[in-house]
């Protein structure tokens, strides 16, 4: 197509140099190429794996029957779909990204609106509230793991034995919180990495709400309470939608606080974790890569509504 | 109703030791309506937004009617404002801006939608009442913001400068039915303007500031003819007044070959101050084109001519004075009759017509008596 719009160009100027069209087309080359090598390497590094690991869904693949690897159609997808412990896990990641979400998002809105407030060392404490989201998500697992959650020297049961010795008694309560709330405990780690994230996009929501409009609230009689209902919480809303989103996508697939934490024990393998074990462990390659497809699907129908809320929101600020 | 009175109100911003607003004394009728104006930086939107409560008094008191507001929140002062900017709130329609100080104030629902009706009736905004502020036009969304206020029926309206977003057109528009929807409630009044011309079309009178301080407030017409000092009488009047600084000779300010004779008040007021120089001002109206052998009859270059249909201005230069001698320089305003203009280029002569100049103390800048 390009080159027949070259050629009825260069029949439109024919006093141009002779060889006006190769010399643009090199120059066209010369612009691109050094694109090439990031574009190749792109495809290579995104595009490939996936599309064998569409392929690989759609075989019947397990390293422990080499004989019998051959075309499976849907069967992988039916059987991810079916089986108990996949359906398991996808219950148990929707449980995990809903909770983490939600709690985080109220946290980040607490917090940010406490960091909207002018006072002293603002931007120390702002710095400071952002680093859990900036530790490495195993070191940080690791962290609550052995540092907080452990029965014998963790911070929290360390933290009772000095409230109980403060009252006189030697007697504390040491419970074993990742045994007995499992899931709970992976979830307040993860609340924990992600209320900054919530806190970030949350605080930029704060700052550009329009002054004016506030001010014109408060003449119109609002309390403070009044003027976070009604003008508030009307302009986060895109944003709380914006950080629901993006948190969202990425708690889906979270894998190394589970691994960590638990290890998927106890009921709290979700599908990352499920996938993996289905590959690493039980190595049926078709089954794993089907259910990363069809994790991967969630997530683009995650993605797709995020964009559209992003952009609304370019819209929202442009009609300003 | 009410009225406002500003009892030596100051307004200092943190940070800095000279006051946006210095202890500003002013007595608001009730029922009036008082423009506040001055070029940028003078303090009067601060003035007004401490009235409304958004900014400290950081001296001094402000009492609407009895009521000492000073240390009172925004919402309990029973005032409504229109900003600059509109400040509608966007997510809500036409009618729920309208109705949401009413909602707040626990209004019942009926009587709300009955006032916002016959507010929108009063603004003719009664087709856009479902509508967001987004899908207005900016007339349409000055109007929604008057209508904000008027819902209300508040003691005092605070404007800030609710024309400035608008076109030239809509703006001399607008700014009738402003000043006509004012007299019709009756609602005691405080607008802001940087613009001479909105300050003497809408206001009962006019309060003149500078760098904080009041300079002069009175009716427009007052402030035209007895403008209390230089800055005033710069700032009143379009195109401004010609100001130069004369000598004073035996009995007349004098300015290359323009002779003024001054009256003997005038002459003892100078001579108390120990002054040999004058401020004369006068308007370009002030000015007559006669011939070179009129008295008092001095020449100009003619610059430019502005031919506005009902009038021409003439703008020129003394060629006698190399030096500038006042705030407007060697230039010279006159307004020419628009049948006859000069043209550009030619040298006419022109003539202060007796007793029309206003006179200032060159060292205080204030009215000299005449």
């Amino acid at each position: 197509m390009s080159t027949t719009l070259e050629r009825s160009r260069e029949d439109v100027q024919p006093p141009g140099p002779p060889a006006g069209g190769a010399l643009r087309r090199s120059a066209d080359w010369a612009r691109r190429a050094p694109l090439l090598p990031a574009l190749v390497f792109m495809i290579v590094v995104t595009q490939l794996p996936f599309v064998i690991t569409l392929v690989i869904s759609f075989m019947n693949w397990n390293a422990y029957y080499p004989d019998e690897r051959g075309f499976a159609g849907f069967d992988n997808y039916v059987n991810v779909l079916t089986d108990v412990a996949t359906r398991d896990a996808i219950i148990v990641t929707i449980e995990l990204t809903v909770v983490v979400v939600l709690v985080s998002l109220v946290l980040g809105m607490l917090i940010a609106l406490l960091l909207d407030r002018k006072f002293l060392g603002r931007g120390a404490v702002r710095t400071m509230m952002i680093t859990p989201f900036l530790v490495v998500p195993v070191a940080a697992a690791l962290l609550w793991k052995h540092a907080l959650f452990n029965p014998e020297y963790g911070l929290l049961n360390g933290g009772l034995t000095w409230i109980w010795g403060l009252f006189g008694s030697d007697d504390p309560p040491q419970p074993d919180w990742i045994t007995m709330a499992p899931l709970a405990s992976i979830e307040i780690a993860l609340i924990w990495q992600w209320t900054p994230f919530m806190m970030l996009i949350l605080l930029a929501g704060l700052q550009s709400r329009p002054l004016d409009v506030i001010e014109a609230a408060r003449i119109d009689g609002a309390s403070a309470w009044q003027i976070f209902r009604y003008m508030t919480f009307p302009h986060l809303r895109r944003y709380l939608e914006l950080g629901a989103l993006l948190g969202a996508i990425y708690i889906v697939q979270t894998f190394d606080a589970v691994f960590v934490i638990t290890s998927g024990g106890l009921g709290t393998a979700n599908l990352p974790y499920t996938i993996y074990q289905t590959f690493y462990t039980a190595h049926d390659y078709g089954l794993a890569s089907a259910a990363g497809v069809i994790t991967v699907i969630g997530t683009i129908l995650i993605a797709t509504l995020a964009l559209r809320t992003v952009s609304t929101l370019f819209e929202e600020e442009n009609a300003r | 109703m009410a009225s406002v009175t500003y009892d030596k109100a100051s307004r200092i911003y943190p940070g800095s030791e000279k006051p946006a607003v210095d202890s500003l004394d002013l007595q608001i009728a009730d029922g009036e309506f008082l423009v506040l104006v001055g070029p940028s930086g003078c303090g009067k939107s601060t003035s007004l937004r401490m009235l409304a409560g958004l900014e400290d008094v950081d001296r001094g008191s402000i009492r609407i009617g009895d009521r000492d507001v000073t240390n009172l929140k925004s919402k309990d002062r029973d005032i409504a404002m229109v900003f600059q900017s509109y400040a509608l709130y966007p997510h809500m329609t036409v009618g729920d801006n309208m109705g949401f100080a009413l909602k707040i104030a626990g209004v019942g629902k009926d009587e709300i939608a009955q006032r916002v009706r016959e507010a929108a009736k009063i603004l003719d905004l009664g087709d856009f009442l479902d509508r967001k502020p987004k899908a207005l036009s900016g007339g349409q969304r000055q109007r929604v913001a008057m209508g904000r206020a008027i819902v209300r029926s508040p003691q005092v309206f605070c404007m800030d400068e609710p024309l400035s977003n608008l076109d030239a057109k809509l703006r001399v528009q607008t700014r009738t039915q402003i000043a006509a929807l004012q007299r019709r409630l009756g609602t005691t009044t405080v607008y802001v303007t940087h613009d001479q011309v909105e300050a003497m079309t809408m206001g009962d009178r006019v309060a003149v500031l500078r760098a904080g301080i009041l300079e002069q407030c009175d009716t427009p017409l007052r402030l035209y003819q007895e403008p209390a000092n230089v800055f005033v009488a710069g700032f009143i009047g379009s195109p401004g007044m010609n100001i130069a600084e004369f000598r004073i000779e035996d009995g007349h300010a004098v300015l290359g070959r323009a002779r003024l004779p001054l009256t003997t008040t005038a002459l003892s007021a100078l001579s108390a101050e120990g002054a040999d120089h004058v401020v004369v001002g006068f308007r370009p109206e002030a000015l007559d084109v006669v011939t070179a052998q009129d008295a008092g009859a001095f020449p100009v270059d003619v610059g430019v001519v502005e031919e506005l249909g009902s009038d021409a201005f003439l703008h020129g230069t003394l060629p006698e004075l190399r030096e500038p001698s006042g705030p407007l320089g060697d230039n010279i305003v006159a307004r020419v009759d628009p049948a006859h203009p000069p043209a550009k280029g030619e040298q006419v002569h022109l003539r202060i017509q007796p007793g029309k100049e206003h006179l200032f103390s060159p060292s205080t800048g204030l009215r000299l008596p005449t």
